[in-house]
């Protein structure tokens, strides 16, 4: 499992995407990230919801509670219009860091 | 599942009460049943499952930096400081000039403290560079 520092400060951004596809709520969203990389990043619960409040802070997603689980109301998040210009912004700023670390990262073996 | 509230209210207790934190305590403590449910499902009994999702839970040192009070920024007052210390060098500058012409108008030497006393805005003035 990577823990890595250079995931984390990603972390916005995979979750503003996994919000883009549809309203998610929290335990939906670690099951997601874990199953799409199969196991290989799985995200601490405190973390994301560190992440929530930061991005719910800047307005990029909000939330409404849907319906009743086992246990109670899910929160579910949904991405705001601000969050859609930013989630695509940070994708053109990954592309671009993207290339830019694998001229240096790539070739070598 | 009170060993979940229990967990999460030892988890959120140093933090300062506010309806942010008592909303994402609800939300944490909803997660975290719904996990145990789905490990439960898996085939893990109760407390496994419990212990899982609070292993799995991790550091919270993060979301407590998000729910803190936030810190009231300190003022910058360098800007300020700077203008009191003008003012206040003027108003002492103009007492010397005052004592200098009314008692010995002869010999003029309010300049040698007005040196000394311009020191203080050129401290200020500085302080107030670097802040910028």
């Amino acid at each position: 499992m990577i823990r890595s520092d250079i995931i984390r400060g990603h972390l916005e951004s995979i979750i503003l995407r996994l919000v883009c596809e549809e309203d998610r709520y929290g335990y939906e969203i670690s099951k997601e990230i874990s199953a799409r990389t199969d196991n290989r990043f799985q995200i601490k619960e405190a973390t994301l919801y560190a992440v929530f409040q930061r991005l719910e802070k800047k307005d990029l997603i909000d939330s409404y509670f849907g319906n009743v689980s086992q246990g109670g109301k899910r929160k579910y998040y949904r991405i705001t219009t601000l969050g859609k210009a930013y989630l695509k912004e940070t994708v053109e700023e990954w592309k671009e860091t993207k290339a830019i670390i694998d001229l240096f990262m790539e070739g070598l073996d | 599942m009170k060993k979940i509230n229990g967990y999460v209210e030892e988890l959120f207790k140093n933090i300062p009460e506010s309806e942010q934190k008592n909303a994402v305590m609800q939300e944490v403590t909803q997660n975290l049943e719904e996990k145990v449910w789905d490990l439960m499902g898996e085939g893990k009994t109760e407390e496994d499952a419990i212990n899982k999702a609070i292993v799995d839970f991790g550091d919270i040192e993060d979301l407590k930096q998000e729910l803190g009070v936030s810190q009231p920024k300190k003022r910058n007052t360098s800007k300020l400081n700077l203008w009191y210390s003008i003012w206040g060098s003027l108003l002492i500058i103009s007492l010397f000039v005052f004592i200098n012409f009314y008692y010995s108008p002869e010999i003029i030497w309010f300049v040698y403290p007005t040196f000394a006393v311009l020191w203080w805005p050129l401290t200020m003035y500085f302080s107030w560079k670097r802040t910028k």
